[in-house]
């Protein structure tokens, strides 16, 4: 990174600019300057921006934006656009009085649809065509007249003057205005001044501290910001390097103007640092000053320490409070126990962690509680173990615990209910079961009565056709019918009979 | 968002510099400008008094042209003021067919100061909330005081 000569030589300029373009050819030609076939954003918007065409005529000026001027003192409210809160450009009038600038009424209106644009102030309808009126001409020659800065004032323009003239500065005369670079394929833009100088985006390191940066960037950062320069105190005129600027003003520049150090105990003296030296030996204060302030720092310590203590006490006071309530819980709760009052003097209503009732009188709990209220007294600290969130979480979770509890005896108690409930219930569908299964024995045996008297029927109807063999047979089977019950003609009263055998079952 | 909206808020952050309303404290990033911190105390007298409320005001690419969008960071016991983790307001001029691009920030915040003490009824978020303020304003001072408690100290 050590490059020691401050300009490198083309070779090196065109090596460290396009190495990642790869074209190592036509260095003749392309001594200096960006790889063209690699196109940046910036060149992107340079070509699609108007200027294209005439790119290489140098120009890249842009008519400067008056909303982004710099005022040199507050100008006249009256003289402000409501929409931009900057002076007004370009401004226009509307029939109903209000001004705004051109530009800011064109954009508030586009989100308005056609024939229904209003004033942005007092949302009269407005015609574009017919209501917008120019403003009085001594309106426009105050805007002119107001001073402003030059828009590249930051560059280092200090051209301070009025703004009707800032075009013409920054279009014409500004030494500061980008314009786009001599080398005609160098696309990058440099000031007006440096124009003349040829192309200077080419990257160099400074000699001094060994940054990397662009040539036209090199002089600016060696006067102003280059740790490693050496540059000469404000104060004292001593030369010394730019890094050890500012500890050099903290602590030894003699001429820097600093108080004694017996500030902090009320010492009043304050003059140049060597002075003050002097003075620091016979001020008593300065010599005290050193001990005041290991005090301080010790106090600082314990009461920092002292915090999360506090918000221990409070927390358990709290649960204190709350083992009270559970062994007193019949108490009134007009006496409320006042475990946030006593601190907060300002919140007289009762918050839920101070509608605890108490367990004897009203009048009592102050006097219980009489040390923390003295001892807390001098700690007027806002945010106060009570108020947290800890706490309140707490008795959250003490009375969540309790609801859960209820619940699950209620849980247990309501199990054994429905386990008799289902017990009892299942013995009924058990019994009805069985009752089914009997009936449907029953008339398994019927359906086996029928069918089989079925079958008889038409075995007699059979036998009815060839009656000489069926006269023996037909008897047997009549009386084996008769057996059993009546032939098919008495299918009815006798299903009416089975019917009735079972009418105590069915229920 | 455009050159000319950054300025503006630049300017509106200037002008709540030079004269914060009292109780507020803004923090604002320069790399971000478009969202704002806002620190706000309960106003006395209200019932949000020793609460410190954090606000979040976020400007639209749009603004000055769509009203800025300002929410509760902190919960709040509100009429008009949704209970939930965005806590958006939505009322007055910060209603987008209600605002207009002349309004300003300071006139936003003091708004909300305003509702603070006084709660808009008629054009609440949270009706539940509304209803207890119209009827059962004892109930409500103690739940929003309560709510002060637990998360706005």
């Amino acid at each position: 990174m050590s490059s020691p000569e401050p300009i490198p030589p083309p070779n090196d300029r065109r090596s460290s600019r396009a190495s990642s373009a790869g074209m190592d050819t036509a260095d003749g030609i392309l001594p200096v300057g960006g790889p063209p076939n690699d196109p940046s954003p910036l060149q992107i918007r340079a070509s699609n921006s108007l200027n294209s065409k005439n790119r290489r005529s140098t120009i890249a000026k842009q008519p400067p934006d008056l909303h982004l001027l710099e005022y040199v003192s507050q100008p006249d409210s009256n003289l402000v656009c409501l929409i931009c809160h900057s002076p007004f450009d370009r401004p226009v009038q509307l029939f109903c009085g209000h001004f705004f600038c051109r530009e800011c009424l064109d954009h508030a209106w586009c989100a308005q649809q056609e024939g229904r644009k209003t004033c942005p102030t007092c949302r009269s309808r407005v015609d574009p065509e017919k209501d917008v009126r120019p403003v009085p001409k001594i309106i426009e020659t105050m805007l002119d007249e107001l001073v402003v800065k030059c828009p590249n004032a930051k560059s280092g323009c200090g051209w301070v003057e009025q703004r009707v003239n800032v075009n013409d500065h920054v279009m014409l005369y500004c030494e500061y205005t980008l314009v786009e670079c001599a080398q005609h394929d160098c696309r990058l833009h440099i000031s007006q001044k440096e124009f003349h100088k040829g192309c200077l985006h080419y990257t160099v390191s400074c000699e001094d501290c060994h940054t990397s940066m662009m040539k036209k960037d090199l002089e600016d950062h060696q006067r102003t910001a280059c740790a490693n320069r050496s540059t000469n105190c404000l104060h004292c005129d001593a030369s010394l390097l730019r890094l050890d600027l500012k500890t050099h003003i903290k602590d030894a520049c003699g001429k820097v103007i600093t108080p004694c150090q017996g500030t902090i105990v009320g010492c009043t003296f304050t003059a140049e640092r060597a002075q003050t030296n002097l003075h620091e030996k016979s001020c008593p204060m300065a010599t005290m000053a050193p001990h005041f302030r290991d005090q301080q720092a010790r106090i600082e310590r314990n009461e920092a320490r002292l915090e999360p203590l506090t918000r221990k006490v409070g927390i358990l006071e709290d649960g204190l409070s709350s083992i009270t309530n559970m062994l007193y819980p019949a108490n009134d709760s007009a006496s409320t126990f006042p475990v946030t009052n006593p601190w907060i003097p300002t919140s007289p209503t009762p918050s839920p962690s101070n509608l605890v009732p108490t367990p004897t009188s009203a009048s009592r709990p102050p006097r219980s509680h009489p040390y923390p209220k003295t001892h807390r007294s001098p700690f007027t600290n806002p945010s106060h173990p009570f108020d947290s969130q800890v706490h309140h979480l707490l008795t959250l979770h003490e009375s969540l615990r309790d609801e859960v509890n209820r619940i699950a005896n209620a849980l247990t108690d309501l199990e054994g209910r429905t386990n008799m409930m289902v017990m009892n219930e299942s013995q009924r569908t058990k019994d009805d079961m069985l009752h089914t299964n009997a009936a449907i024995n029953g008339m398994r045996h019927q359906l086996h009565w029928l069918i089989s008297a079925t079958l008889q029927q038409r075995n007699s109807t059979r036998t009815a056709a060839n009656a000489a063999s069926g006269s023996t047979s037909g008897a047997r089977q009549g009386g084996s019918a008769a057996r059993q019950g009546p032939s098919a003609g008495f299918h009815a009263p006798l299903r009416r009979l089975s019917d009735s055998t079972r009418q105590d079952t069915k229920l | 968002m455009s050159a000319g909206a950054k300025k503006r808020i630049m300017k509106e952050y200037g002008e709540c510099m030079a004269e914060t309303p009292a109780g507020m404290k803004i923090n604002f990033d320069e790399q971000n400008m478009t969202k704002w911190e806002v620190l706000m105390d309960g106003p006395d007298g209200s019932v949000y008094a020793g609460g410190h409320f954090k606000l979040e005001i976020i400007f639209p690419n749009e603004y000055p042209f769509k009203p800025p969008v300002v929410s509760f960071r902190t919960k709040i016991y509100h009429p008009n003021v949704s209970n939930d983790d965005k806590g958006s307001m939505c009322l007055g001029l910060l209603r987008p067919d209600e605002w207009k691009p002349p309004n300003k920030v300071v006139a936003v915040l003091r708004l909300i100061q305003s509702l603070m003490v006084e709660p808009n009824i008629d054009d609440a978020i949270e009706p539940s909330i509304a209803n207890e303020y119209k009827e059962n304003r004892k109930e409500f001072e103690k739940n929003a005081k309560d709510w002060v408690k637990r998360y706005a100290k």
